[in-house]
């Protein structure tokens, strides 16, 4: 490991000057929980640390009924499961945002640097999509806006440019009679990273019988957290069943592309994608009807 | 007749445990030595290859690199041939697995010789390597290795005391497998025609890693004289000396390995794989050199638990009464032999009385990391084998499987596949109280719900026990305290145990004694720490030497109060005549006398030494409680039980942690512990989050239960061997429930998520 240096600037335009100036050479640090591993061991080398947990911006979380939720990119998991008013409107963001390392990990970890990890199991990113969370963006240029499903691009790499920072996460409010829910499949109790994941919203009709729409995002079965179009739109307009779902179900298994790892084969990974894809689609669906479920 | 005890049979929390669980230990890692080096291991990215060039020169040129090694500067004496993997420091010419060390760069800091290792210019060609457990077997199967002269056979014999009726290997022989045996008795062939019910199946097991926190590490120092002093995480200070002292080609005199704690071991250190390279790279800088092994180093290239295939057929009448047992066990030793091919065997037929018996057990080599000791090397393996082919058979017979085992159980006089009868034993005593665990009561307690399937399954377990001649000494200060040596490693509380024995036998409270483990220049020798036979063997002779050192203060004390020995008792730390306490002389009085300047009173320095003692077999039965989720496989283990013969508890405290200890390993290796490797024999998952052993959260409270049927002689109060009986059975437990859960069973040990779907026909293919 090289020497670098550590920077810890106190606003967003601050940040963006010390990575313009070393572009590909200087690394965000937010918790640091891949960032510091990674560097350790000798996934690459940097020049320049910027850390970002003494940025306003970087650090707010606040929700409004008009607005949505603001969550900023260096977060901690645990504030965002602890705060009432998250707890209350996205259920699903505190689905994912429990599971992801073990609790030693969920004090420092944040979903903004689970999402610029961009791995293809990364757990919040899901649950993310599934919600219609947009990454806000900073940079040399104009402050830009970019869908969470459009965020990642290959395994660790993303969107982000030279020199840009993600600032926050928004969350649109929750629409009248939705629910979401988000799924996890690890080999064991916790501590792991999932052979698959599904995390999924849907929109109930006025009279609770059939599905508006519906959102599906499946993880670890693809270079990047998948979007599944298919799967909500095979629910769109249909009667809430058993029936509906399995269709749903059996598009995620169609879409998965998943490969053969240490941590689980292609047969698997499709199977679990239409189990989870199903079970967190009769979790949304009772959080619509405003039932208690619970996480994983 | 209850006897009371004082100090033994009492729970006695660990004398060294606060220090442990504050962080205070001190283990190899944590020391520096003035002008120490430290040495990193260039290891190969094949698992079978030619080395054609092998260009250090970039290495050694880099700022702050001492030294480079590679296989020409070994010892002259070493074999060249890579007879065994001790000697084998450095791969020459051959690298025989993947992670194998080809070259050593030292530098002053590990960081420095971990950048240079990249400067190293290795040019390989790749040959075939053999992989398969059943591809190792075939005639045709390219060799694992070139030169098979002068192979190092000595440490299969080690895993068993018998002489086995093996064959040698012949020129028919395929080229890969390195040792054959047959053992048999009756008719098995007449037996299987005239049988109710024939259960036949095959079974695999994957390898696995002992898990233990501590990587791989040591120091060592070499001086201007030629003295080498040794720090390492090993089982075995003596038995660190003895590999040492002939991988160096030095007396054992030259050696000397001071204690220090050891983070785990579970059998992989048996071997000083931590000691061997920085000893030779010791020796030519005549500087101290550390070389600790990182996480990932110690997954791919320390000595793991090898894969073992295991065939199995099993027949009984309608009555339940097995009548033949006959199995084909093949272990994989990696690219060395010294599989536990003979321990796994043999308790792969000792559980049940068999009337016909016929096992064929091979080993093979394949292009793997070398094997090294789990904890009851072997026997798991075996275990999951015979476990659930006779739960099998019960289901096939339609009877409760606890009675179907109760029914078949060894007892005293029967004899195991090798032909030996064993002594006095305990199994069926465990297998009744099996009846009287909470686990047993509640096994109905919860009902299947939510879709998941609920199953209970058991197993039964055993470990011969290891055995070796030992020696202690306990000796009184000046202070009244006493002062215990022994050479025996403390892996799991031993010392503190050690105390309690000393305690009773001089009716000294436990605080003024002092248990240490002496280095190898002061320390009584004792054996390895493994085979649970430590407490066993090295406890006599403590509790010998307690008897001794007290004949020494009664011979003193009778003298001075003109009375008889026999007459004398010591009692809370005084030695005082029968019904008569007031005539007494204290432990300090007697510790001033025998080491005051100009007193006539000879020190009171008590030796104990004992060979082998003997055998003492320990059974269990094991019980897991599963929940299974049909549709993703994912099992959560509800409950779990061990029930054990332990002869006699000096500690149960201890006792139950150390079997604890060993359910919770033996669930990992049941539902998710395994090395998985590639097609090109490249271990996939070296790093803790791939390797999965179970987490506090994985598992459940672990309920024990202890037996105790005595064996005299075989170690204090009849204590016998702990810490390898309970990982034998809980993995074939686990699979046993699942199966009692969804209906479907699975033949791979662990039973992943993956397989259990695979059993329930949810994945095609």
């Amino acid at each position: 490991m090289n020497d670098f240096e550590y920077r810890a600037p106190a606003s967003v335009s601050e940040a963006v000057a010390l990575l313009v100036e070393k572009g590909e050479r200087a690394r965000v640090l937010a918790g640091g929980t891949d960032l510091i591993v990674q560097l350790r061991g000798g996934r690459f080398t940097l020049d320049r640390m910027v850390d970002v947990k003494g940025v306003p911006e970087l650090n707010q979380l606040r929700y409004d009924a008009a607005e949505g939720l603001v969550v900023g990119a260096a977060v901690p998991c645990y504030r965002i499961y602890e705060d009432e008013l998250v707890a209350a409107h996205y259920p699903a963001l505190v689905d994912a945002a429990r599971i992801i390392g073990g609790i030693q990990i969920q004090g420092r970890a944040s979903l903004g640097g689970n999402l610029c990890n961009a791995s293809p199991s990364g757990d919040s990113i899901g649950a993310l999509i599934a919600l219609e969370a947009t990454a806000v963006i900073a940079g040399p240029g104009e402050t830009r806006s970019v869908p969470v499903e459009q965020f990642c691009t290959a395994p660790g790499r993303s969107v982000l440019g030279p020199g840009e920072l993600l600032v926050a996460l928004r969350l649109p409010p929750p629409k009248p009679r939705s629910g979401a829910h988000y799924l996890r499949f690890i080999p064991r109790y916790e501590m792991d990273i999932a052979i698959v994941s599904a995390g999924v919203a849907a929109v109930l009709s006025p009279d609770m019988s059939s599905f508006v729409s519906a959102r599906v995002a499946l993880g670890a079965v693809a270079p990047t957290p998948l979007f599944v179009t298919e799967a909500g739109a095979a629910l769109a307009g249909k009667p809430i069943s058993e029936e509906s779902i399995a269709l749903a179900a059996e598009a995620a298994r169609q879409a998965a592309r998943p490969i053969n790892d240490m941590r689980g084969t292609v047969e698997q990974r499709r199977h679990l994608a239409a189990v989870l894809t199903t079970r967190a689609l009769r979790g949304a669906v009772a959080r619509a009807k405003g039932e208690q479920v619970n996480g994983h | 007749m209850t006897t009371t005890y004082r100090s033994v049979h009492q729970r006695q929390p660990r004398l060294e445990g606060a220090a442990k669980v504050t962080g205070g230990t001190v283990y190899t890692a944590d020391l520096r030595l003035h002008r120490m080096v430290h040495a990193k291991a260039l290891r190969a990215p094949y698992a079978h290859a030619l080395i054609k060039r092998l260009d250090v020169s970039k290495a050694r040129a880099y700022p702050g690199v001492v030294g480079v090694f590679t296989a020409a500067d070994l010892p002259q004496h070493l074999p060249r041939d890579g007879a065994n993997r001790l000697h084998t420091v450095l791969a020459d010419k051959e690298v025989m697995y993947y992670g194998q060390p080809v070259a050593a760069v030292v530098a002053d800091e590990a960081s420095v010789a971990e950048e240079a290792l990249d400067l190293i210019e290795v040019e390989y060609q790749e040959l075939p390597a053999v992989l398969d457990i059943l591809d190792a077997l075939k005639q045709d199967a390219p060799p694992v290795r070139h030169s098979m002269a002068g192979i190092d056979r000595s440490e299969l014999a080690a895993h068993t005391t018998l002489a086995a009726a093996d064959e040698q290997t012949t020129e028919k022989t395929p080229p890969n497998v390195t040792h054959r045996m047959v053992w048999s008795r009756g008719d098995v062939e007449r037996a299987f025609k005239e049988a109710d019910v024939v259960v036949e199946r095959s079974f695999r097991a994957s390898w696995t890693h002992q898990g233990y926190i501590e990587p791989m590490s040591g120091i060592v120092d070499c001086d201007r004289n030629g003295d080498y002093t040794v720090w390492t995480s090993t089982q075995g200070d003596f038995t660190t000396r003895e590999g040492l002292a002939k991988v160096l080609g030095v007396p054992e005199t030259k050696v000397r390995v001071n204690f220090v704690e050891m983070g785990g071991g579970f059998g992989a250190k048996i071997q000083p794989f931590g000691a061997v390279l920085p000893a030779i790279i010791a020796r030519i800088l005549r500087r101290p050199v550390k070389y600790i092994f990182s996480r990932s180093e110690d997954l791919r290239s320390a000595d793991p638990s090898s894969q073992a295939y295991i065939e199995t057929k099993l027949a009984a009448k309608k009555d339940g009464a097995f009548t033949a047992f006959k199995a084909r066990a093949v272990y994989d030793s990696g690219s060395f032999p010294g599989s536990p091919l003979m321990a796994g065997a043999n308790l792969l037929g000792a559980y049940y009385k068999f009337p016909n018996l016929e096992i064929e057990g091979l080993e093979v080599i394949t292009n793997r990391v070398s094997q090294g000791a789990l904890r009851a090397p072997g026997t798991p393996q075996a275990t999951f084998a015979i476990e659930s082919t006779v739960d099998i058979m019960a289901k096939e017979l339609g009877m409760d499987p606890l009675e179907l085992r109760i029914k078949n159980a060894v007892t005293q006089g029967d004899l195991m596949p090798n032909g030996r009868a064993f002594s006095k034993i305990g199994l069926v005593e465990v297998l009744q109280r099996f009846k009287e665990t909470s686990f047993w009561k509640n096994r109905n307690g919860k009902p299947s719900a939510n879709g998941k399937k609920v199953g209970v399954g058991f197993a039964v377990g055993g470990w011969l026990g290891g055995g070796s001649p030992s020696s202690a000494s306990v000796e009184l200060n000046a202070d009244g305290t006493v002062s215990v040596m022994v050479g025996a490693n403390d892996v799991t509380g031993t010392n503190t145990s050690f105390a309690q024995i000393v305690s009773e036998a001089l009716g000294l409270p436990i605080e003024r004694i002092n248990v240490k483990t002496g280095d190898t220049s002061l320390a009584p020798y004792a054996g390895v720490s493994a085979g649970s036979k430590t407490l066993r063997t090295v406890g006599l002779s403590v509790q010998r030497a307690a008897q001794d050192a007290l004949d020494q203060m009664f011979k003193i004390v009778s003298e001075r109060l003109e009375c008889s020995s026999e007459d004398l008792e010591s009692v809370d730390g005084q030695i005082r005549v029968k019904g008569s306490p007031e005539k007494a002389i204290t432990f300090e009085l007697l510790g001033t006398m025998s080491t005051g300047f100009g007193s006539p009173t000879p020190v009171i320095l008590g030796r104990g030494n004992v060979g082998t003692p003997a055998a003492a077999p320990g059974f269990t039965i094991q019980g897991a409680k599963v929940e299974v989720d049909p549709e993703t496989g994912e099992v959560n283990i509800l409950d779990a039980v061990c029930v054990q013969d332990v002869g006699f508890a000096i500690n149960p405290l201890s006792v139950e942690g150390q079997i604890q200890g060993g359910v919770a390993q033996s669930l990992g290796l049941g539902f998710s512990e395994e090395m998985v490797w590639d097609d090109k024999g490249v271990l996939r998952n070296p790093t803790l989050l791939d390797y999965r052993i179970p987490t506090a959260l994985d598992l459940p409270r672990i309920e024990t239960a202890l037996v105790e049927v005595p064996v005299e002689g075989a170690g204090p109060y009849g204590a016998k061997g702990v810490g390898e009986p309970p990982i034998a059975a809980g993995a074939a437990a686990l699979v046993n429930a699942v199966s009692d859960a969804v209906g479907a069973r699975v033949y791979t040990l662990p039973a992943t998520s993956e397989r259990i779907l695979a059993a329930l026909g949810k994945l095609p293919g």
